[in-house]
């Protein structure tokens, strides 16, 4: 596999460093805005020079990171899932021995010496073909407007989300730059950017400046923009320090989704770097943090592709792998061992849901830092050739400090992670895992996970229809005749899908996805409404709401929101009213009745 | 530097407005401002708060170049963006402050600029016919001054604008309401206006009633009507006129300060001359303030008369929809306020036309006017007329720009969680259907922390937006309690079936 050395060698692959000076359109290019700002004596000059490229001596000239095997993803088991990434490959080095990448730690306030010291690699050196698999991307997922079109014609490309970031030859002079439904920027507070969704960074600097000229104008009057909006365009700001992040988005989300996936973005940033980056800007407003996140790329693409198919990244729950209770207890319990052996937190994985988890006494894990862990170790190649000991951050654990992971895939899927704050602990931890897999394999849970993979989750066709129980399950007592059971198609009376958020265990559940909801263009339009209506329930300082029901062209959505769970229910439009509610109560009861097998039950001290 | 001087001061409203045309050359900068309030302010203030808007304008339009900037939600500021005329902005930066109520539904607070410049445009044309017919920019800026200010007067409640917080979230702005009328009444009322309408002989005059502060009848179209019918309701009707004494309109309330009387009309916005590229308004000659306050009163005939525009001079108006100026006349019988609007085209000899015309209003149709006036008030239900027990609602007919509500008295019996609530809603509302072109079909029952359910209803243009507090639990009750409502007073418009 590659070395962390290959991602800061000067690229051969002739991508020429653009003009430093993007302008090309003056009449609506980005530089003038600034100079409207500066005009008016107001803005303070940008501090970012024309010969900032300089400084770079390659870094993120790749010309795509997409892998050319072009078998990843596909729609299953409750979302778009990568599979099989680079997966025969992964098999042959499963052996290799500890082989820790760059194994340079960041210690608070030191500066990094080398520009991968994150101490991982991302995906780097196949490149072979890109241009071909992400075709399809072009038009379903990302994420150019149509004009005039509202073009559901591409709703048939199922979605082969490839990671890496695409679209580096376009910078803000490009009009398709411009048309791309949804940009994330960080920048430093000094106007240097960090990171574009799309584009290439160097070419942005201008852009980022702007943005940088935006937020400071602002600031100065001694206020803090926090939103802009024109027509379906919102710009979402959000400062942390001295990093600023940025979303430019015309895709009909919240303002507040938006914002939490700005905090996610820089939850995934500290998780790499911890943020004694803040001291590195103390020391150097003008330092330059791009060599930092080299090779970071398909972790953000990862993590922003999240936002259209992860319930977890609004609701702020993680969700398990149905299980049967003695066998996710049988493996809770040698975690527990694990964690008694002097490690912080074990967790056996599959895919982005848990198995099961244990941490050590007092300590608790938010389903953020599972969630930005998960990414993190999902979307990074080098996890998946060999065992790994990484330094990484969690942030909502402590932001400050860098714990050690220990990383192991038992198979594409299964994978562990040991945390632990010992950098020396990788052998102890190796004996972990090493007694670990002999259990998992001896119970045959790993073929037991596998096997709940393939048959997936909760189904809105298995929730059932008592007609007995109707007149007892509602207190309306309808008795008039049973419309048809089968409207539309899915689940009885209309149901299409629900999510059911336990707030005592911070878990969730989300049934498969039935037809109608099929396509990837269907299902992430299914998830930016219930992201509304999280939104629209948790409204700052006067929610929880406790019931909505809210109906368009599109759906039937029914929401609850108890002090013990959340209840999303989606439904066809014309779904009859009493009936859609009489149809929440059963799968409430149907979640209660197989909550053993869906959540991991408090086994482990879980107190946020 | 900057707006750093936000928060000095009690006055926590800006409203500026800027042309994108004008001084593009560095030095210039102060050329583009055409209206600032608080007028006092620095230079230095004012371009911050222009250069910050113009840039934002020019930044969104990268990205969305159809709609620029509309809104910037800072942390303790709103900045409410209305391009009024093509590179014409309007924008208006308000302070939030929770403690203070100060929450705001920013469509309501662009409805209160278009409104303002709706009303310029009928009595003074469009800001950039007045830029153009005097480039320098001193002529509209002695215009819009006074009428800003005097508009801004009528919000001033003690020592502060009063803008449209989420108390008056069961309201729409730039609306009209109506009366509803009895069927023999409706007869008598398409009499008379049938006699206004010829009463200038063989040119078509047009008319708008109006009982109290409601909508009887009009001969307009809606957006003219709009006009019209605001300004009737804020100098016109009876409540208008008995100034001081509080107004049960559901969008005008509060008592009238006249506060411009302390600033000389003729004090330009921008200072004293010198510091202006624009002449001074020298060759602009006597301002006029078609919202002064106090100016209109009734007289002996029954017209009202004002010296606004000089003595025996009657104003006129500029109808949108034609882009022809009228005269308008008021003529006023107890309760009931006729505007009768005359074609300028149709006036030859000026006022002495004008006293035929109303001596043919007063001769032809008194009689009518007399007994309509007797048919409304006998069929009339009070302030609270429009109560619905049990509902406090707003409803909204988009294509007709006519709205009706629970009256205010009514409406403040809510609790303030209910008002939030629905003023959240009404914003997500908004949201939606800033999104899609096409009339939006959409049902949102909420039943928020206190109970109370907040449901908003659209269908086909029209919009139907209700707090239920003594609602009993159940969404299928909420549903039922809409639906009769529905049936009973929206001829079942919002109804499922």
């Amino acid at each position: 596999m590659a070395t962390s050395d290959s991602s800061s060698s000067p690229s051969s692959s002739g991508t020429e460093f653009a003009d430093p000076n993007p302008s090309t359109d003056p009449e609506t290019n980005s530089e003038r805005v600034q100079s409207q700002l500066e005009s008016m004596n107001l803005s303070q000059p940008s501090e970012v020079s024309d010969g900032s490229h300089t400084e770079y001596s390659g870094g993120d000239d790749d010309d795509d990171v997409a892998s050319a095997n072009g078998n990843e993803g596909g729609v299953s088991n409750g979302g778009l899932v990568r599979e099989g990434v680079a997966g025969t490959s992964g098999e042959e080095e499963m052996e290799v021995s500890l082989r820790v990448e760059n194994p340079v730690e960041m210690e608070a306030g030191e500066e990094p010496p080398s520009p991968t010291s994150s101490g991982y690699d991302g995906e780097r050196g196949s490149s072979g073909g890109a241009t071909s698999t992400y075709k399809a991307d072009d038009v379903s997922e990302d994420e150019i407007r149509e004009a005039n079109v509202d073009g559901d014609t591409a709703s048939q490309h199922e979605a082969a989300w490839l990671p890496g970031k695409r679209h580096v030859d376009e910078d803000d002079a490009s009009m398709s730059w411009r048309k791309r439904k949804k940009h994330f920027f960080i920048l430093s507070n000094s106007g240097k950017p960090i990171y574009s969704r799309y584009g290439d960074e160097h070419k942005l600097a201008g852009f980022s400046a702007t943005l940088q000229a935006i937020i400071s104008f602002v600031e100065n009057g001694g206020d803090r923009v926090n939103l802009v909006k024109a027509g379906k365009h919102q710009v979402v700001f959000l400062v942390k320090g001295p990093i600023y992040l940025v979303c430019i988005s015309c895709t009909d989300e919240t303002y507040e989704y938006l914002r939490g996936q700005l905090d996610l973005l820089y939850g995934q940033m500290i998780l790499i770097l911890t943020k004694s980056i803040d001291r590195c800007f103390e020391k150097n407003a003008k330092f330059d943090m791009t060599p930092l996140l080299g090779g970071t790329d398909a972790v953000f693409s990862s993590l922003v592709h999240s936002f259209s198919w992860n319930p977890a990244t609004f609701l702020h729950a993680y969700t398990c792998l149905p299980l049967p209770y003695a066998l996710r207890q049988a493996t809770g319990t040698i975690l527990q061992d694990v964690c008694a052996s002097g490690v912080l937190f074990s967790l056996l994985m599959c895919r982005h849901k848990v198995v099961s988890l244990t941490g050590a006494q007092k300590a608790s894990l938010h389903p953020d830092d599972l969630l930005l862990l998960s990414n993190f170790v999902m979307s990074s190649e080098s996890f998946r050739t060999s065992e790994s000991f990484s330094p990484i951050c969690l942030p909502r654990y402590n932001a400050q400090a860098f714990l050690h992971a220990y990383v192991h895939f038992f198979d594409d899927d299964t994978y562990v992670i040991l945390l632990t704050t010992r950098s020396d602990a990788f052998h102890h931890l190796k004996d972990c895992r090493v007694r670990l897999e002999d259990v998992l394999l001896k119970s045959n849970i790993l073929s037991v996970v596998q096997r709940s993979i393939a048959e997936g989750g909760m189904r809105v066709e298995d929730v059932p229809i008592d007609r007995r129980r109707r007149s007892s399950t509602t207190n309306q007592g309808q008795d008039t005749a049973v419309p048809d059971v089968s409207v539309g198609t899915g689940g009885p009376f209309g149901l299409w899908h629900f999510m059911y958020r336990s707030i005592y265990l911070d878990q969730y559940i989300s049934s498969e996805f039935s037809p109608p909801v099929t396509s990837h263009r269907q299902q992430k339009s299914l998830y930016r409404a219930y992201q509304k209506l999280y939104a629209s329930m948790h409204v700052k300082g006067l929610g929880p709401h406790k019931t909505q029901y809210r109906r368009d062209e599109n759906y039937t959505l029914l929401c609850w929101v108890t002090p013990d769970f959340e209840l999303y229910a989606a439904f066809d439009p014309l779904a009859d009213k009493a009936m859609a509610i009489k149809i929440c109560n059963q799968v409430c009861q149907r979640v209660k009745d197989v909550e053993n097998e869906v959540f991991l039950q408090g086994a482990s001290p879980f107190s946020w | 530097m900057g707006m750093a001087s936000m928060s000095s001061g009690s006055e926590s409203l800006r409203l500026c407005v800027f042309d994108l045309r004008r001084g593009q050359h560095e030095g210039q900068e102060l050329d583009k401002i055409l209206f600032f309030y608080p007028p006092d302010l620095t230079f230095s203030t004012q371009l911050s708060v222009i250069g910050l808007s113009e840039g934002l304008i020019t930044f969104t339009r990268l990205f969305s170049p159809d709609a620029a900037c509309e809104v910037i939600e800072a942390e303790r500021h709103s900045h409410v963006f209305y391009e009024a005329e093509p590179d014409i902005w309007m924008v208006m930066v308000v302070e939030k402050n929770k403690e203070i109520e100060a929450v705001w539904r920013i469509d309501a607070l662009r409805r209160v600029l278009k409104e303002v410049h709706s009303l310029f445009v009928m009595f003074q044309g469009s800001i950039r016919a007045l830029l153009e017919k005097e480039p320098t920019g001193g002529l509209i800026r002695s215009h819009l001054y006074p009428f800003i200010t005097d508009y801004l007067n009528d919000l001033f409640v003690g020592k502060k604008h009063q803008l449209p917080s989420f108390r008056e979230t069961l309201t729409e702005r730039g609306t009209v309401q109506m009366l509803t009328l009895a069927r023999d009444a409706a007869l008598e009322v398409q009499s008379l206006v049938g006699v206004l309408d010829s009463c200038a002989g063989t040119v078509r005059c047009h008319s708008v009633i109006l009982f109290h502060d409601l909508l009887v009848s009009t001969t307009l179209s809606p957006d003219d009507t709009v006009d019209v019918f605001a300004f009737s309701v804020m100098r016109l009707t009876t409540n208008a006129l008995s100034s001081g004494t509080s107004s049960w309109s559901y969008l005008r309330k509060g008592s009238v300060t006249p506060q411009i009387s302390s600033r000389s009309t003729s004090v330009l916005p921008l200072g004293s001359g010198g510091t202006l590229p624009s002449g001074n308004g020298s060759s602009t000659g006597r301002v006029i303030r078609p919202l002064q306050h106090d100016k209109w009163s009734k007289g002996k005939d029954g017209f009202l008369v004002t010296d606004i525009w000089g003595i025996d001079a009657t104003p006129t108006i500029l109808i949108q929809k034609t882009q022809e100026r009228f005269y308008l006349l008021t003529y006023q019988y107890k309760s009931l306020t006729l505007v009768l609007l005359v074609p300028t085209a149709a006036i030859v000899n000026g006022e002495l036309d004008i006293s035929f015309v109303k001596q043919q209003v007063i001769e032809n149709a008194s009689a009518k006017i007399l007994k309509v006036e007797e048919k409304l008030s006998k069929g009339w239900g009070g302030e609270n007329a429009y109560h619905v027990s049990g509902y406090r609602y707003l409803l909204v007919d988009n294509d007709m720009e006519v709205s009706r509500a629970s009256p205010p008295g009514k409406v403040a019996t809510l609790a303030k969680e209910s008002l939030l609530a629905l003023n959240k809603l009404r914003e997500e509302v908004d949201t939606e259907k800033g999104r899609s072109k096409q009339e939006k079909d959409m049902e949102i029952c909420i039943r928020a922390k206190n109970n109370t359910w907040v449901i908003a209803r659209l269908n086909r243009g029209k919009e139907l937006y209700m707090a239920l507090e003594k609602a009993s639990e159940t969404l299928l009750d909420a549903t039922d309690s809409v639906q009769r409502f529905s049936n009973r007073y929206c001829s079942g418009a919002f109804s499922m079936d």
